[in-house]
């Protein structure tokens, strides 16, 4: 591993290449030492510094905004605030699907709705007169009472035109007048996990002389982004042109809207370049977060432990702005049940607003809290029944041909048995006790108050699912170049690697099918063609897709012309190492020969089958395909402190086909690094929609002593056979799992309920 | 202003009493990069190596100087010497600010979670400030609650530890592993020399409290001179889980955590109050064990 860090990757690649091995990003080293620009680090000549002035108030009337304190601040060249944007219609009006932020205002005109919702901004020539200046801003706020209890959503005063209630699904499967003869019921709580990205939100924003805009932004989705700023400002598309930066962490979206829109018409007022870096604690304020989630459930199952009936009602916190909200209260419908196989099914599900800060889009969202609350159940059940937990699950398995509530039928490989499986053949970590040589890192860290007589172990089991691609109907489409001149390759491809492998992908992609070792990605930016956002796990499939597609054409004009001068077709030949060679091995001729100088290049898209919107009983085939994995956790409790420290997980997951096996480990790594957060430390919690503590001292991520160490039991290779390469999204699907299995480790470890994310100490506390 | 040594640096704030102090800056440039402070000028004490180490004084008392980093206070040979500031030190933030913030610092910040603090209070250390007029000697405790605060133009200069070659103990709370602030922290240590036991919690109030009448009353079920023998229990269990509790409930009042603008009297004491109770209590009755092991 150091070896290969201590050449840059790109000058010497890797001795293995293409699809199947794990090539190195070629980022890696650059990042590592630091010296990789982020948008943070843009500089242009004349710029002019940004800031954003935002509601302390949850939930108030503006009667007035009063700027003039703030222009007479010498070095301030713009103050703007609602009034210089055109009208929008208030409730999103005809705005297209995607254009998911269309309720959401840029700047807050009459009523705001969140705390730290943006108001008005400034523009000034050092970053320090903005920020003094935009809090010279007088608004006059006559205060309204925040709405936070989203069970209050139904009946108290609608906060938006839209109304309170975001969706409502009502999802009936089968018979719903079945009982069984065990029933368990669970009460679950999910809390706010944010996406704390490690840098935060920045851009800069250049005006155009034709009286456009160019955004320097470390956007995820550079066409949707430039579009929505387009539309808000008022202008063509074409008119906004969007360059995508390093982008320093995220978890699906990044950037909040109104601060791409902000910086554009900052930069549009002041004719100058405008830079704007948020703070940490703006940047909480500025991005959404997981829905906090109440989710009631009722599981019947026969006295083998086989379901017989799921009755749940999950209630999700939207915060202020629908946002992706019904969208991912159809996954978390959906996969209310989990990958089990149960035949009489009655959900309904909510996604409601309130006053608190609005949610976006985290890993497998709506997934995740379902998963907690179906796994929880499980373990209940065969509490119950006197079951082994990994057995209650072997029994309900899901596999390939069942159905899902929704009615559709599961078509692509669904090996849940095969995971559960693989997951008991790993042998457990020891116990240090039993080996005192052993160092122990016991709960509450190195130098804590830990003590070994109060530290009980705990083991717990988890399987989930979560769909990849855009769902419901959502129009799925992503479109890729290659080019080859010379002795390399190169893709020109608009899906951002926001630091999940794509760009490594694609280049492992076109080695595969060009024989070429030299492959550049070239950097993003909105004059290339719509590959779509970053997130669902869509890149491998439609990017990965369009790259291959492109690489295939390339390789066909490359060989045609030789083929037919032998009198063979092109199956016969086979590029490798830089060399086409002949199935006889007659033929044997560098690609830079036959190339002949010239530069071959072809462009081409993936756009995989449609989906259809889940109906009024929440039935329909919404997802295109669905990834599955299961964990073992084991934890290490505390009881007395309530302090949790987890040991061990093992990961069984479902990849169709590993492209580039250590890519997937690292994904797995993180998703579970990201759910253990989610299961312990992260939650950004408010009073009366106020927040706590915007910083990285109150909001707690998890550091490398708070995530375990974390096996692979098995990387199953059922071929997808409509995904791209067959593979499966690898990203989403841990994270989705591993808060409920170490919930359930806790559970077995303190014989408390846990019914709450994260895990209070107090829920864990014992003795 | 970086002056190399300290009648350069009293000098210094004499002239400027506008400049504000900086050591290692792990609390300062934090608020500085928040924007919640634009100081005039800083005087940076990072050059003043006589700060940075610690002597002896009339064979009882450790003088350990302002600038001592908390990295350099985990090492072995200073945990020998003061085991419970040592352990504070330890886990007070991520090894990057522990290489430079100063025990100086942490003792001017006087957060309510600052991590030496209960410690200092537990062993009755005196602090001693520096301005041109001259030098003070003032309790830890005193200038934490403000009694006796830094004045205008004084430096922190020495920490003076009494030695009390007994064991003595500091746990944290923090409710996870990595490094953290503590939900509540329990500093115990003991003087044989008196038969007493000094006890401080801290992170529960904005200032570390001492639970006098639990100190007394379980220096009193000690068996003194059973201590440190092989085999001897000096302490019933059931005494040690009593002071325990008496510890928490000292310093956890019932309202611990409720609304104070809802205007209703507490109906006994708070969920946070319990929570918190319990999680002090465990501290105090492992620490008080570890000390008597
Ligand atoms: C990520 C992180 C985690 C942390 N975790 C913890 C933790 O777990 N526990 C904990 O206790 N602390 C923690 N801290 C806080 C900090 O590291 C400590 O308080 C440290 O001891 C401060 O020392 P410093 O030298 O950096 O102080 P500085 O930042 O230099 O100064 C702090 C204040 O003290 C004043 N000051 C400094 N020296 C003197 C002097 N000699 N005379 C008069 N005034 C002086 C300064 O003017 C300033 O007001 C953390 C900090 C960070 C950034």
């Amino acid at each position: 591993m150091t070896d290969q860090l201590d050449r840059p990757a790109e000058s010497t690649p890797a001795p293995a290449y293409g699809l199947g091995n794990s090539p190195l990003r070629t980022d890696a080293l650059p990042k590592a030492l630091g010296i990789y620009p982020y948008a943070a680090d843009l500089w242009a000549e004349g710029l002019l510094w940004g800031a954003v002035l935002r509601s302390p108030h949850p939930h108030a009337r503006i009667v007035s905004i009063d700027t003039s304190a703030a222009l007479a601040i010498p070095g301030v060249h713009a103050v703007v605030t609602a009034a210089d944007l055109p009208a929008q219609p208030v409730d999103g009006g005809t705005a297209p699907p995607s254009d998911r932020g269309a309720e959401r205002p840029v700047l807050a005109a009459d009523v705001v709705r969140h705390h730290g919702e943006p108001v008005a901004a400034v523009a000034a020539d050092h970053p320090d007169t903005a920020r003094l200046a935009a809090a010279s801003i007088l608004v006059e706020y006559q205060l309204l009472e925040p709405l936070t209890d989203p069970e209050q959503a139904f009946n108290g005063p609608a906060l938006h035109p839209n109304g309170n209630l975001l969706r409502h699904l009502p999802l009936r499967h089968g018979d719903q007048e079945a009982v069984g003869e065990v029933v368990v019921e669970g009460l679950y709580q999910v809390g706010r996990q944010d996406p704390a990205p490690i840098g935060t939100e920045a851009g800069l924003a250049v005006p155009r002389p034709d009286g456009g805009v160019e955004l320097h932004l470390s956007s995820t989705d550079p066409h949707g982004d430039r579009d929505r700023v387009a539309a808000r400002l008022g202008l063509e598309p074409d008119r906004v042109r969007l360059v995508v930066t390093g982008v320093p962490g995220a978890t699906a979206d990044r950037e909040e809207l109104s601060f791409q829109v902000v910086l554009a018409l900052l930069a549009l007022r002041s004719g100058r370049p405008v830079k704007m870096v948020l703070t940490r604690e703006e940047s909480f304020q500025a991005h959404g977060g997981r829905r906090p989630a109440l989710l009631r459930y009722r599981h019947h199952a026969d006295a083998q432990g086989t379901l017989v009936k799921v009755e749940a009602q999950i209630l999700l916190d939207g915060g202020a702005y629908a946002d992706v909200s019904a969208e991912v209260l159809g996954a978390a419908t959906a996969f209310a049940v989990g990958p089990y196989v149960c035949p009489n099914v009655a959900v309904d599900a909510w996604a409601v607003r309130t006053n608190n800060p609005p949610a976006g889009r985290m890993r497998g969202e709506g997934a995740l809290q379902s998963c907690f609350a179906h796994e929880s159940q499980m373990d209940l059940l065969a509490a119950r029944l006197g079951l082994d937990p990994l057995e209650i699950r072997r029994r309900n398995a899901m596999t390939t041909g069942d159905s899902l509530p929704t009615g559709q039928a599961v078509t692509c490989p669904a090996p849940v048995g095969t995971l559960l499986e693989a997951l008991d053949e790993v042998p457990l970590p020891a116990l240090p006790l039993d080996d005192p040589d052993t160092p122990w890192l016991l709960p509450g860290g190195p130098g804590g108050a830990g003590d070994p007589a109060a530290v009980r172990r705990g083991i717990g089991y988890s399987v989930g699912m979560v769909h990849m691609l855009g769902a419901e109907g959502a129009d799925e489409v992503s479109t890729a170049t290659v080019r080859v001149s010379g002795d390399h390759a190169t893709v020109i491809c608009a899906a951002v690697d926001a630091g999940q492998g794509f760009a490594t992908l694609a280049r492992q992609i076109v080695q595969s099918v060009l024989g070429v070792s030299e492959v550049y990605v070239a950097p993003v930016d909105s004059d290339q063609s719509i590959a779509g956002p970053s997130a669902r796990g869509r890149h491998t499939w439609v990017s990965g897709g369009a790259v291959e597609k492109a690489a295939l054409m390339v390789r066909h004009q490359l060989l045609q012309p030789i083929a037919a001068d032998f009198g063979m077709s092109v199956e016969l030949l086979s590029i490798a190492d830089g060399k086409i060679t002949s199935y006889d091995g007659v033929l044997g001729m560098p690609v830079t020969e036959a190339l002949e100088g010239k530069e071959l290049w072809a462009t081409a898209q993936c756009r995989p089958h449609p989906t259809e919107p889940l109906d009024e009983a929440g039935q329909g085939d919404a997802f295109v395909s669905i990834a599955f994995c299961a964990m073992r956790a084991v934890v290490d409790v505390d009881i007395e402190l309530g302090a949790v420290r987890v040991v061990d997980v093992t990961v069984a997951q479902d990849v169709g086909r590993a492209l580039n096996p250590g890519q997937i480990e690292d994904r797995i790594e993180a998703a579970v690094a990201h759910g253990v957060g989610a299961a312990l430390l992260e939650d950004l919690r408010t009073t009366a929609g106020v927040p706590h503590d915007l910083s990285l001292t109150g909001y707690r991520l998890p550091t490398s002593l708070d995530t375990p160490e974390v096996r692979i039991a098995t990387l199953v290779e059922e071929r997808d056979v409509v995904a791209t390469f067959g593979a499966k999204a690898v990203s989403a699907v841990p994270a989705v799992v591993a808060p409920a299995a170490v919930a359930a480790a806790v559970r077995a470890a303190t014989n408390l309920p846990i019914g709450r994310l994260p895990i209070p100490p107090q829920d864990a506390v014992a003795g | 202003m970086l002056p190399t040594s300290l009648a350069e640096a009293v000098e210094a704030l004499g002239t400027s009493p506008a400049a504000v102090p900086v050591a290692g800056g792990t609390d300062l440039m934090e608020a500085v990069n928040a924007g919640r402070l634009r100081p005039a000028a800083l005087l940076g004490l990072g050059r003043i190596t006589e700060l940075r180490g610690w002597r002896y004084e009339d064979g009882g008392t450790a003088v350990l100087g302002a600038g001592l980093t908390l990295a350099r206070m985990d090492r072995p040979d200073f945990a020998a010497l003061i085991p419970a500031l040592a352990d504070a030190a330890r886990t007070a933030g991520p090894p990057q600010t522990r290489n430079v913030g100063t025990l100086g610092g942490n003792i001017a910040t006087a957060a309510p979670t600052g991590d030496t603090l209960p410690v200092l209070t537990a062993l009755e250390a005196q602090v001693t400030l520096a301005g041109v007029g001259g030098t003070r000697d003032v309790p830890v405790s005193h200038l934490l609650t403000g009694l006796d605060p830094i004045r205008p133009g004084e430096l922190l200069t020495w920490v003076r530890v009494p030695l009390l070659h007994a064991p003595q103990v500091f746990l944290k709370a923090t409710g996870r592993s990595g490094p953290a602030r503590a939900t509540a922290s329990v500093a115990l240590v003991l003087d044989p020399a008196r038969r007493g036991v000094r006890c401080a919690v801290g992170a529960v109030a904005p200032v570390p409290l001492r639970p006098l009448e639990a100190e007394a009353w379980v220096a009193g079920c000690i068996d003194w001179s059973a201590r440190g023998e092989e085999g001897a229990t000096p302490i019933d269990p059931a005494a040690a889980a009593a002071f325990g509790e008496y510890v928490a409930t000292a310093c956890v009042p019932d309202g611990y955590g409720a609304d104070a603008a809802s205007g209703l009297p507490p109906q006994g004491p708070t969920a946070a109050a319990l929570a918190l109770r319990r999680t002090v209590a465990v501290l105090a009755r492992r620490a008080l064990g570890r000390a008597l092991k």
